[in-house]
């Protein structure tokens, strides 16, 4: 059994991508929404946060890709430490880890082709851009991730004009525009009937195993946790509780993480 | 002294000032010299609400509800034991003769008049002036219809050159694209010169530009053009200030710039309302532009207060329908428009 908050070697590993140490999250109200986190991911892992809402995961991940700038402690992205770095260098950083929402955050008047191509946005050169100069071959990739996840006919529709599953499913094409090395996913399927969590979570499955991408998810349901992920953190009231795989989560790991009187449900 | 107390003694002192004050310029008759001798009077006006302060602590001692305590003190402060009418307490007497004499000072300075409104020769000169309304003379039709359009156009390149202007500012001026130390700065200056420009009416504007380039359409335009450039951009920035913040970090995530961000993020969120503004705005100006014309705007204006100014009213009365008509079509274009944007 895994022990918690054990921080592995201070030795950085060929194959870890990321690597977070005491990183604390304090926001001005004085709510102290990360307590020193310590964590490695290696590369190629389906990571999956889990834990109560307000436990800090979506915090995490936005500190992650410097959405949010942490109040203390070092974040490590292959070796190169991001924690204080501003301007420039952030765009570049954020255009290699993609991100993808519970709420989608596409935007809904452009088509899906549109909102794919805006993961090329860090790669194009602003004025290009505005006037919709995207490189040929960067509306080709666009198409062919369309395709991978399933909706290459939808590629001119407006993107509030599809489905919850089928929104987040561009989303997803937009984040591999970008040819990230890691994606971030902040509930992805939280807005998502079973079903369509299921078919989104199987897409991100398929982005991990044949791009190679690592990918860390925030999820609710332990039973996808079960299904999906590799390894396993636990966070409660902005510390890690559990640390390991899905499978050594037992009963009283549940209660620790997610409050003595809760009951594990099921989605199928 | 706590609060209601202050206020009361407040309220009753300028109340005694007042009505002694009145009193003073009712008998004395000040000559216009004496009224202009503005140090003179402001120290006098103090020293009787010094007096005033003075009766309402005497009274409240003595427990004599005066009007200010009626309207600032707690309601258990105010309740008398004998239910008295008005007429048989002091604040009641207070506030009666406050009142009377606050309308008499009123009709004065206004220089009411009764003889005035039924002045026979005055009486005839209106009833001439709306016969003469009332039967439009059209030969000088063709020649307001053109002017109207000179009025017409000037509005709508007013709302068209602001556009652009105001476009810019609305990102330069609203708090959540403007964030960092140097930013806000920035933001703080225009919003500053904004506020200014706007609170100046587009009348005085078009003096200011009729001096500068001259009477005609071109000062009425730049007037409409420069309160519009403020008032577009403090509505236009105020819907960049309340937009969704998910398409923002969307797109931020993906690892682009700021001027990236506002146009993906946020423009497309803001196009609508931008030009519900901007259809509400030229409607508006067609409106402030017939006016313009009075002041050497070109235009419309421009002829009605040359008629005017002959008191040809049969002309006047044709210009005033042309106006009327153009307004109202105007109304419903922008009424429909803004419907049909919804």
């Amino acid at each position: 059994m895994n022990s918690v908050n054990q921080y592995k070697s201070d030795n950085l590993s060929s194959d870890t991508i990321l690597s977070v140490r005491n990183l604390e999250k304090t926001y001005p109200n004085g709510v102290r929404a990360l307590k020193g986190l310590n964590f490695d991911v290696k590369k190629g892992e389906f990571l999956v946060i889990i834990g109560l809402s307000g436990s800090g995961k979506s915090t995490l991940l936005r500190c992650l890709n410097r959405l949010h700038d942490p109040t203390a402690g070092e974040i490590l992205f292959e070796g190169l430490n991001i924690t204080q770095v501003k301007g420039e260098k952030i765009k570049l950083i954020r255009s290699q880890i993609g991100m993808i929402f519970q709420h989608f955050n596409l935007i809904p008047r452009h088509s899906v082709l549109s909102n794919v191509l805006m993961g090329r946005l860090g790669h194009t050169k602003t004025w290009k851009s505005i006037l919709g100069w995207f490189a040929d071959s960067d509306k080709e990739q666009a198409m062919e991730y369309l395709r991978l996840v399933g909706i290459g006919d939808k590629a001119n529709i407006r993107a509030d004009q599809l489905s919850g599953g089928q929104q987040q499913r561009v989303a997803i094409a937009r984040t591999l525009a970008q040819n990230p090395k890691v994606l971030l996913a902040d509930e992805p399927v939280a807005s998502l009937d079973p079903a369509t969590c299921h078919s989104v979570m199987d897409y991100l499955k398929k982005v991990n195993q044949e791009l190679g991408i690592t990918i860390i998810c925030n999820l609710h349901f332990l039973s996808l946790v079960r299904q999906y992920a590799t390894r396993v953190i636990a966070l409660r009231g902005g510390e890690i509780v559990f640390e390991g795989t899905p499978n050594e989560i037992s009963d009283s790991w549940f209660k620790e993480i997610y409050g003595q009187s809760a009951k594990e449900v099921h989605i199928n | 002294m706590t609060s209601f107390r202050f206020k009361r003694t407040v309220f009753d002192s300028l109340c005694f000032a007042f009505l002694l004050a009145f009193a003073l310029y009712a008998f004395i008759h000040p000559t216009e010299n004496q009224l202009l001798d503005l140090t003179t009077n402001t120290l006098f006006f103090l020293g009787l609400s010094l007096i005033g302060a003075l009766v309402s602590y005497f009274l409240s001692k003595r427990n004599i509800i005066t009007w200010g305590q009626m309207i600032f003190a707690p309601s258990h402060l105010t309740h008398n034991s004998e239910e008295l009418a008005w007429y048989q307490t002091l604040w009641g007497w207070q506030a009666a003769v406050t009142l009377v004499v606050l309308f008499a000072a009123g009709l004065l300075s206004t220089k009411f008049s009764i003889m005035d409104l039924l002045d026979e020769d005055g009486f005839n000169g209106a009833v001439r002036l709306f016969k003469g309304l009332a039967s439009p003379n059209f030969s000088i039709l063709p020649k307001a219809v053109v002017n109207v359009f000179e009025t017409i156009f000037m509005a709508f390149i007013a709302t068209a050159l602001a556009i652009p202007f105001a476009f810019v500012l609305s990102f330069l001026t609203a708090k959540n694209v403007m964030q960092g130390p140097v930013s806000f700065s920035i933001y703080w200056l225009l919003r500053l010169v904004l506020n200014v420009v706007r609170s100046i009416e587009a009348l005085i504007w078009a003096i200011i530009f009729s001096v500068w380039v001259g009477i005609g359409p071109f000062a009425g335009m730049l007037a409409l053009m420069i309160h519009s450039i403020a008032s577009l951009a403090k509505q236009y920035s105020e819907m960049v200030e309340t937009v969704d913040e998910g398409p923002i970090e969307g797109v931020l995530s993906t690892g682009a710039g700021k001027l990236q961000m506002i146009w993906f993020s946020i423009v497309p969120q803001v196009v609508l309302p931008f030009i519900s503004f901007t259809v509400y705005r030229w409607d508006i100006n067609v409106r402030m532009a017939t006016i313009i014309g009075l002041v050497g705007g070109g235009g419309i204006g421009t002829m009605l207060i040359q008629y005017q100014g002959q008191a040809m009213w049969g002309e006047v009365g044709c210009i005033i329908l042309v106006i009327a008509v153009v307004v109202w079509l105007m109304d419903q274009a922008s009424t429909y428009i803004r419907e049909a944007l919804k």
